[in-house]
């Protein structure tokens, strides 16, 4: 599992990071980005181009977010 | 404000840049004014004057809101507004067309013109608040959102006065009560739009772009209730004619200069010091904004004419700092996001759109601007200065602006689909 923690990085650094990150995934490869809130935004773009995604809210200001590719990866599967 | 955008509920890119361009065109038209007729803008009173300050207040501050009130609405809000295309394209014609018949009614003295500016821009007000006060009082969990509709309310305030005085100007008779109108009018203007519109919008943003510490959630709640109080009673106090309204004006600043302090102590603190020329804008629009409220309450004192025009040149300047700094941070980013939504692989990168080097030299060409401008009041040559400096800079942003347009519409026009390989 490939990692990106953005919750030092202003807005929206952040987004266009894990958007870049996101399109250099290959097969069934899953992307775990670390976040300080949910990132709706970054949801749409995934989703509109044929990801998937999984979000965890693991405290105040802490967000895991799981991307992949593959519809056949089990995101509900995936730990840190 | 970005970080809850709803694809599905934001406005098209073209809702929001129409009045992001029609900016730096006001600008330049302001600044040709201050170049040729710097002694007339700066006497009180004078229709040179009235004309400038209605197209820096009302073509390029209000212009800038409004147009970030479309996307801040459909993002925040959660109800989008409806038939964004077509809502803002009337909005902003009636803008547009009142602003010029203002402008034009104050230097040209054709009393027709009040009256035609007044139903163009009376209209295109109401017309707006119509549209997003019911959607806003229909989300009423957010502060950002009871925040937008304090100030909104505020604007159809200061647009019914504004109508009641252009009739004034029009007839050319003034009734005993103009002189409270008038300040009712610019004090509801200035703080219950402009600054309660800003500061509910750093609260929103402040923490959010910056990863600074959040605002206490009794500013959050309270500082529109304290200007509205404030604002009321100072209107009344106006219209009953009694002494000592400016007592409303201190309570006023006093909240202004904490919300100056608390957001520069936040932006310094933050935890990732970057460079970053919005975060300049920020700081400068923050100092101005002090100076504005220093010269004031320097002025109620002292009553010197020009550090009250110094007051208001500042507050201006301070409005339109920040205005200009999240600009270069909204346009690439709308351009970046909904080329990517769309899935185009040739999206450039967010620093591409508007390159830093053309985002810092904008703040050092506001700089110039500013600082030429808030001295003038003592040394009125320097509004030349300005309007040249003016010239520089919103030809500049003119041209940021449209390259920015034209990459997306490139992008659009002859740009690939993002496909994954199997």
């Amino acid at each position: 599992m490939k990692s990106l923690d953005v919750r030092e990085f202003d807005h929206p650094l952040p987004l266009e990071m894990t958007v870049d990150a996101f399109k250099k995934l290959s097969g069934s490869e899953v992307l775990l980005m670390i976040h300080r809130r949910e990132p709706t935004p970054l949801f749409e773009i995934i989703t509109k181009n044929g990801g998937f995604y999984r979000s965890v809210h693991v405290e105040e200001n802490l967000w895991h977010i799981f991307i992949t590719r593959d519809s056949n990866v089990n995101l509900d599967d995936c730990r840190v | 404000m970005f970080e809850g955008l709803s694809l599905n509920q934001a406005p098209p890119i073209s809702v929001v840049l129409r009045f992001f361009l029609t900016l730096p065109v006001f600008g330049l038209i302001l600044s040709l004014l201050m170049i040729l007729f710097p002694t007339e803008i700066l006497t009180h009173n004078h229709p040179f004057s009235l004309a400038s300050i209605h197209l820096l207040f009302l073509g390029m501050i209000s212009m800038g809101m409004i147009g970030a009130l479309f996307q801040m609405q459909s993002v925040l809000g959660g109800a989008p507004i409806p038939s964004p295309l077509g809502n803002s394209l009337i909005i902003h014609s009636l803008l547009v067309l009142g602003i010029l018949a203002l402008a034009s009614a104050f230097i040209f003295q054709f009393p027709e013109l009040f009256i035609i500016a007044a139903v163009l821009l009376g209209s295109g007000i109401v017309y707006f608040a119509q549209i997003l006060l019911p959607l806003l009082i229909a989300k009423m969990s957010h502060n950002t959102l009871k925040g937008m509709r304090f100030a909104i309310f505020s604007l159809l305030i200061t647009a019914i006065l504004g109508v009641v005085m252009a009739s004034s100007y029009a007839n050319g008779s003034f009734s005993d009560t103009h002189a409270a109108i008038k300040a009712s009018h610019y004090s509801i203007g200035l703080i219950g739009w402009i600054a309660a519109l800003i500061i509910y919008v750093a609260f929103q943003v402040i923490e959010m772009f910056y990863v600074t510490a959040s605002y206490s959630n009794w500013c959050k709640q309270n500082v529109k209730r304290i200007l509205g109080a404030s604002l009321l009673l100072k209107v009344i106090w106006l219209f009953a004619a009694l002494p000592f309204a400016w007592v409303f004006d201190v309570f006023m600043a006093l909240l202004l200069v904490g919300f100056v302090t608390t957001t520069m102590k936040r932006l310094r603190s933050r935890k990732r010091r970057v460079s970053d020329v919005s975060i300049w804008f920020w700081m400068m629009g923050l100092g101005l904004l002090m100076i504005a409220l220093l010269s004031y309450l320097t002025s109620i004192v002292s009553h010197y004419e020009p550090l009250e025009a110094m007051s208001l040149i500042a507050f201006a300047l301070f409005a339109l700092s920040i205005i200009l700094g999240m600009m270069g941070k909204i346009v690439p980013f709308l351009v970046w996001f909904h080329l990517n939504a769309a899935g185009y692989m040739e999206t450039p990168i967010m620093s591409n759109i508007i390159p830093a080097k053309r985002l810092k030299m904008s703040f050092w060409l506001f700089g110039a601007t500013a600082s030429t401008a808030i001295l003038s009041p003592f040394v009125p040559l320097l509004l030349i200065a300005s309007g040249l400096s003016g010239i520089a800079l919103f030809s500049l942003l003119l041209f940021n602006l449209v390259t920015a347009a034209k990459l997306y519409r490139k992008v659009l026009a002859t740009g690939t689909r993002f496909t994954f390989e199997p």
